[in-house]
């Protein structure tokens, strides 16, 4: 049966106003001779509006990172015109209200996560009072506190994924970018990037992120982008786009057999057709973090088996 | 000597450096729009060509003016960071193990034989602790600059950065500022190591017991008596020594040192007491003729012409015959009374050419052993009549000899012997026309070769006054800065090459330009003459008068007929020299920075010649910082 979407709770654009717009971007990715090799990104027309979580999907090779590139300024267009806080995305003075965390953490591995922050926040040019308070904070909201003198080659994926989360918000930044955010998390770890993004959107600022792993999201996403071979395939509201309008979910607990019979007799009646009438399954995902939880409330005992 | 005339003062000197200077930035900005026009109009067609140029340059101006210092030193500091924690003291670590290995290689006459070898060991460990401090910190500064960022841009890290408000220029300057930091440090560790390398490997004395000395037989010119003898042998020489008759003296100068040596007498016993090392770890302050037509040659007939070529190839030194007329003629200039009061303090270097083997002795004087002698007299430049009687002196090879001319001289007048002053007041009551200086400061210097058949080797820089001495440890200092501006220029050039090469084809194409470095002076030079038109140092024009020089088979040493076409192809030729000139300019002549033979030969490197190599250095830091600016500003680092 195909549920509704009823995860992340959609919050209205506090204001339509736009904070990013890309209008006809096409990448051609060229070699030395000036030769074409590939078509990264066809004529793609998209808007992210102030405080909305923006998700770009797509299979490897889609062109949803070529795309972030292109809105970071990390590349420049073939043709069209990509535009961030209504700025060429060139403009490196729109970096002042950007935070960007890429694929794989890219940080100097030789410094500790300490003086990471400091580094990336005097690129900022923040008054060393602001950067130590703003350091602090990063790191005790990533959790890093017991590694933070630790050199960042020590440090394993999910932490590094961490500490790069830190430096992308060390601006406090309007627009956050993130390029596939949970990968290398653990269940735990991804579960609370999710809750960090939502918490990052409630704040009022405005994520774009990619990813290929679809739950993650269905889970924090307003609007979705699909990319498929460089070219725009669907765009809308999550919640309207994986709607199955023809279908009615309807979801109780305490209901006796001759109750669900009676109502699958009602359906019938009513010219409905009955696809399927059971119990429900956790996600793995659900049942992971519970075992997880039990086992640091009670630590040292297994986790019972009473789930069924 | 190294310093051949007085080097232009500064401000003389800037108006013409700095039109090259923007000549060749000029140059370089047009090549630069044009290629990258020509490029781009392939790619995308001739106007979206020009309006992407225009974009790049505008938004790269803009970017220059919202520099940050505060940003740069923070990638300075990361630079620094990463240059710590990869390690880079351990080529301090190599320097150390070098120089405490160094003195078992550097016998300055470790042959048995060569044991009475003149040569100055100061100059071997002086030379040696900079060119290796040079060449190590050249390779440090390549490694460095030119992995750093290409490291940078595959490890894609510089996502983190670029994509923070940071301008382009400002991770060119924060590089290229960071490893200059570090390389500072380490420069400043090895100076100090080498320092007291070099004073502790000199620093020595000899042993000298009654037994060495014979006493010498009484005569006029010593009429109390005293001793002469050798010391021991210490540091692979030994010094022949005259005491008078208290036991006081000096010893001769051996390997450009002398020591003093006094006796003490205890219990009825003398023991001599030798001093430590002098006049070996100095910085004299020379001052040379002005111009290259203040030193001249008269030849064997007594007049005008060039001195003898004794086949040596590098014809930087002319001998004078001796026993014959010739002679070399220094002008000085600047010589007041309030400055040489006391008489002109004279220091030559001379190259004595033998032409037989043996001792040379002279009768009247009992056949004791003269060598080759040499004549010095003074003369008035306007009056060549008005000159002292020659004061002659025994020719030393190699060896910086000291002559000190007193205020007062004697002159032959007639026959008979007058005085004659240096200046007008020198002597009371003489003629006011007879002063061997003239009014304008200029006296005439005059040396000649006495012993018949023997050469005296001189150049221009080779006879000179000194009225004082520099300090040796701020001689050295300054060296240091020299090395310093030429790991400045390296690093400048590592990292303007890495924000468009990869690592290892910007380290081999900085290596190239250190490389290239070391002509650019001939080549420009060469280039300046055709542009010029000078054909007597480079005879045969430029490319397009040399291909009609091969094809009518003219020889290049005649000048063609100035025909119109000629003249044509001359002004072309001109026009090509003055872009190929440009080129040449684009490279550093890492030789003009060089001032390592100077504190070597034991001269203080002028204050002038090190504020011109460091407009030189900084005017290149920029243009790089620019260029480099500008590359990774158009760069899609991400592609």
């Amino acid at each position: 049966m195909v549920t509704e979407a009823a995860v992340a709770t959609p919050i209205k654009p506090a204001a339509a106003d736009t904070i990013v717009e890309t209008r006809n971007l096409s990448k051609v990715y060229r070699d030395f001779w000036g030769r074409q090799k590939v078509r990264a990104l066809k004529a793609l027309d998209l808007t992210v509006h102030r405080g909305e979580i923006f998700g770009l999907l797509g299979p490897n090779g889609s062109g949803k990172t070529t795309t972030i590139k292109l809105l970071l300024g990390l590349l420049f267009p073939t043709t069209g015109q990509a535009l961030v806080f209504g700025k060429d995305a060139t403009d490196v003075s729109k970096n002042e209200r950007l935070g960007f965390l890429p694929e794989e953490s890219y940080l100097y591995r030789f410094l500790n996560a300490e003086e990471t922050l400091d580094f990336y926040g005097r690129l900022f040019n923040m008054p060393s009072s602001v950067r130590r308070r703003r350091t602090a904070e990063l790191i005790d909201m990533v959790g890093l506190n017991w590694a933070k003198r630790r050199q960042l080659r020590e440090y394993s994926k999910g932490m590094t994924r961490r500490i790069g989360l830190a430096q992308a918000l060390i601006n406090d930044p309007e627009l956050i970018v993130l390029d596939e955010p949970t990968s290398g998390l653990d269940p735990i770890g991804t579960r609370e990037m999710k809750d960090l993004i939502l918490k990052l959107q409630s704040q009022g600022k405005t994520i774009i992120m990619c990813s290929h792993l679809l739950a993650d999201v269905q889970d924090v996403c307003d609007r979705i982008a699909i990319l498929h071979q460089g070219e725009l395939k669907e765009l809308g509201r999550v919640d309207s786009l994986l709607r199955v309008k023809d279908v009615t979910q309807i979801k109780a607990s305490g209901l006796s057999d001759d109750a669900k019979a009676e109502i699958r007799a009602v359906i019938e009646r009513h010219n409905g057709h009955v696809d399927s009438m059971d119990n429900p399954t956790n996600t793995l995902e659900d049942l992971f973090l519970s075992i997880v939880r039990d086992s640091e409330a009670r630590p040292g005992k297994r986790a019972p088996h009473n789930r069924d | 000597m190294v310093q051949d005339f007085n080097i232009p003062p500064y401000f003389e000197w800037l108006p013409g450096a700095l039109s090259t200077y923007l000549i060749t930035l000029g140059f370089l900005a047009l090549t630069g729009l044009i290629l990258s026009f020509l490029i781009s109009a392939v790619r995308n067609g001739p106007m979206k060509a020009g309006d992407r140029i225009y974009k790049v340059v505008v938004s790269a101006g803009v970017d220059l003016a919202r520099f940050s210092p505060k940003r740069v030193f923070a990638l300075a500091r990361l630079a620094v960071q990463e240059s710590v924690r990869r390690r880079v003291w351990v080529a301090l670590v190599v320097f150390g193990v070098i120089l405490l290995f160094a003195g078992w290689f550097l016998e300055p006459s470790g042959d048995q034989a060569d044991r009475l070898s003149n040569s100055d060991p100061g100059k071997l460990y002086i030379n040696f602790v900079l060119t290796g401090t040079t060449f190590l910190v050249m390779l440090l500064a390549l490694f460095l600059s030119a992995f750093s960022l290409p490291t940078d841009i595959k490890n894609h890290t510089i996502y983190t950065i670029v994509t923070k408000p940071v301008r382009t220029g400002e991770i060119v300057l924060g590089r290229i500022l960071g490893f200059t930091v570090i390389g500072t440090v380490m420069l400043a560790v090895m100076g100090a190591a080498s320092y007291l390398f070099v004073g502790r490997m000199l620093d020595h004395t000899h042993e000298l017991t009654a037994a060495d000395l014979r006493e010498i037989p009484p005569d006029p010119g010593m009429p109390m008596g005293g001793k002469e003898g050798r010391t021991a042998l210490s540091h692979n020489h030994f010094h022949e020594v005259t005491l008078d008759a208290q036991g006081n003296g000096v010893t001769d100068v051996r390997q450009g040192h002398f020591h003093r040596v006094h006796a003490e007498t205890k219990d009825g016993q003398t023991r001599y007491i030798v001093g430590p090392p002098e006049d070996q770890l100095v910085a004299r302050v020379p001052i040379p003729v002005e111009k290259k037509e203040d030193f001249r040659f008269l030849d064997r007939s007594g007049v005008q012409g060039p001195g003898i070529n004794i086949g040596k190839e590098w014809a930087y030194r002319k001998f004078l015959d001796g026993g014959s007329p010739m002679a070399a003629i220094w002008t000085f200039s600047g010589i007041t009374k309030e400055r040489f009061a006391k008489g002109l303090p004279l220091e030559m270097n001379l190259r004595v050419f033998r032409t037989y083997k043996g001792e040379i002795a002279d009768e009247k004087k009992g056949n004791r052993t003269v060598g080759i002698l040499g004549s010095i007299r003074l003369q008035n430049p306007d009056q060549p009549r008005l000159k002292s009687i020659g004061t002659p002196f025994t020719a030393k090879d190699q060896v910086i000899d000291k002559h000190f001319i007193p205020p007062v001289l004697d002159r032959e007048v007639d026959g008979q012997y007058k005085p004659v002053g240096l200046f007008k007041d020198s002597i009371v009551g003489a003629p006011a026309s007879e002063s061997l200086v003239t009014d304008d400061g200029r006296v005439d210097v005059v040396l000649q070769c006495l012993s018949p058949s023997q050469y005296l080797g001189v150049a221009n820089a080779d006879v000179y006054l000194k009225l004082q001495d520099g300090s040796f440890a701020w001689n050295f200092c300054k060296g240091y800065v020299s090395i310093w501006l030429q790991m400045l220029l390296v690093i400048g050039f590592g990292v303007m090459f890495s924000t468009f090469l990869g690592g290892p084809i910007a380290m081999l194409a900085t290596a190239a330009m250190g490389m290239l470095g070391f002509f650019t002076e001939d080549v420009g030079n060469l280039f300046r003459a055709v542009i010029r038109g000078e054909t007597k140092l480079f005879p045969g024009g430029g490319p397009l008068e040399s291909m009609i020089r091969i094809a009518g088979q003219n020889t290049i040493t005649l000048d063609l007929e100035k025909s119109l076409g000629v003249r044509v192809v001359q002004a072309i030729d001109a026009g090509i020299m003055v872009f190929m000139k440009a080129a040449v300019d684009l490279v550093p002549s890492f030789k003009d920075f060089d001032n390592i033979r100077y504190i070597a030969d034991g001269f203080d490197i002028p204050a002038v010649r090190l504020l011109e190599q460091a407009t030189v250095g900084f005017g290149f830091i920029l243009a790089l910082f620019l260029v480099g600016h500008l590359f990774l500003r158009m760069r899609e680092v991400a592609n």
